[in-house]
């Protein structure tokens, strides 16, 4: 019987530098919490599986016109980042200028805290 | 199940309003009844789409509201709500009534307005459609979902820049035959190519404007269709879905949901993307065309800039998609997109089309996508 790792729970780890993945205890696939069924397998027996958090750019953007209340922030560039593990996390790139950014550039994970709301960033790997 | 005809067809003219969704739907709706040739009292149900309303103009409830402003107040209203696919999912559930023996005419459509927000704060309400715990909070916009799809193309197929500007540059010519279109004006690639960045690899030419409009058409039973001036016949409609976390996707230079839709929608009508005439597909962003152009079957994975930029797909093409000017010149009020793109369709199939007509069109295919490609659906709607 699996437990189901819940956002609050998946973002409370990831404020404390932890990013917490999913592996189905039948055919092995990858996800990231909170999901029930796999998608893979349709079995429901997820075991919690601790991400080393390092990973490369599988594509990103800079975003330069930005939603409200995000203006000072940009440019920004946002990513969406292969984990070694095997998933991919969607996250806001930091600490690398924005004309460094490129496919398959390695990058670590890194929580981003903003209004006192976590938020998944990702910076150089050193 | 019942055949199912579009007999009527309304839209609004594109661009900024100073009117409600309300009005403006019922502007759309009172045009496809009077197309259509019966009486408002022949309305048995009417699906209605919006996205923004309860941001942009703090109403909910807007379908009842919408049949109260367009004079048939008693009628059942459905509001459906799947991002910018939003009045497509209402065409295909108006057509499952009608199929389904429920009703025989059914009014559907939609209507957005979103011109009097201030664009960072349109910008902030179409990213609700993203996902509020993981993209959201890093910033994202709809412009970066597909900008992120864009340079997954460009790296894995070489897909250029360039490519993508002969996606508007098409567009916007095909938009200055239409009188209905926001944009009524033809732009060159080196406009695209030196317009503002909005996120990278994308320019503001890559993207499609804000706009309001409101667009419905009439469904209706074939017994009812055949008393009609000009039925033009619904042979498919499907949906299908995707994840809707974009970092689930493992290949974001692909839209699983179209190829999905599509193949549904081919298989219900025993067709094949060959025996497709004219097609209005979702450019959103001009990249999201190529992707379109080739999960639909129409070319090969990876070959959709070359199709764009030998002009294939331009009127006078092999295979013209977007005569309307598409989502980035006609407009995108995305509520009303899917029962816009339907109205030029069945434009086409009747040949009405005047200046921007597809010469012979028997076939069209009908494909809106809605949000970060977690929701798409496929139409194709034939003369015979």
């Amino acid at each position: 019987m699996s437990k189901v790792i819940t956002l609050q729970a998946f973002f409370e780890e990831a404020r404390a530098g932890r990013l917490t993945g999913i592996r189905c205890g039948r055919c092995g696939e990858l996800a990231i919490p909170p999901k029930e069924f796999c998608p893979a397998c349709q079995e429901r027996a997820w075991e919690p599986l601790p991400l080393d958090g390092r990973g490369t750019i599988a594509s990103f953007t800079v975003i330069r016109v930005p939603p409200r209340g995000r203006a000072a922030e940009a440019p920004y560039a946002v990513a969406v980042v292969r984990l070694d593990e095997g998933v991919s996390l969607l996250g806001r790139i930091v600490d690398i200028p924005l004309d460094a950014l490129k496919v398959g550039l390695p990058v670590r994970f890194r929580p981003l805290v903003r209004d006192n709301q976590t938020v998944v960033g990702f910076g150089p790997t050193v | 199940m019942r055949r199912v005809a579009v007999i009527g067809v309304g839209v609004t003219k594109f661009g900024k309003h100073e009117r409600t969704c309300a009005e403006l739907f019922a502007e759309a709706a009172a045009d496809a009844i009077l197309d259509a040739g019966v009486s408002p009292r022949a309305i048995q149900a009417i699906y209605f789409g919006n996205v923004v309303g309860g941001e942009g103009e703090r109403q909910l409830h807007m379908g009842p509201q919408a049949a109260s402003v367009l004079g048939i107040p008693s009628v059942p209203t459905t509001r459906f709500e799947t991002a910018c696919a939003t009045s497509h999912a209402a065409l295909r559930h108006a057509m499952m009534e009608v199929a389904g023996g429920l009703s025989d005419v059914v009014l559907v459509g939609g209507a957005e307005r979103v011109l009097n927000l201030p664009t960072d704060a349109a910008t902030e309400y179409f990213a609700f459609a993203s996902d509020a715990a993981f993209e959201q909070p890093a910033g994202i916009t709809f412009p970066g979902v597909f900008a992120l799809i864009a340079r997954a193309h460009m790296a894995k197929h070489g897909t250029t820049e360039e490519q993508m500007a002969h996606v508007a540059v098409k567009n916007h010519r095909h938009g200055a035959l239409n009188p209905k279109a926001q944009f009524q004006k033809e732009i060159t690639i080196e406009q695209v190519l030196n317009s503002a960045k909005i996120a990278d690899p994308l320019k503001l030419y890559d993207c499609c404007p804000f706009t309001d409009g409101a667009a419905a058409v009439v469904v209706a039973s074939e017994e009812v269709a055949r008393k009609s001036r000009r039925p033009v016949w619904i042979l498919a409609s499907a949906a299908a879905s995707d994840s809707m976390f974009l970092h689930v996707k493992k290949d974001l230079s692909r839209v699983l949901a179209t190829e999905r839709a599509a193949e549904a929608a081919y298989r219900q009508a025993g067709r094949g993307p060959a025996d497709v005439d004219v097609v209005e597909l979702h450019d959103c962003f001009t990249i999201a065309e190529i992707v379109a152009t080739e999960g639909l079957g129409f070319f090969e994975p990876g070959t959709g800039g070359v199709a764009a930029e030998k002009g294939w797909t331009s009127l006078g093409g092999k295979l013209p998609v977007n005569p309307s000017g598409g989502l980035k010149a006609k407009g995108h009020p995305i509520g009303a997109t899917g029962a816009a793109q339907a109205a030029e369709i069945v434009t086409q199939l009747r040949h009405e089309a005047g200046s921007r007509q597809v010469d012979g069109a028997k076939v069209g295919l009908v494909h809106t996508l809605g949000g970060n490609t977690a929701t798409v659906l496929v139409s194709l709607l034939g003369s015979e």
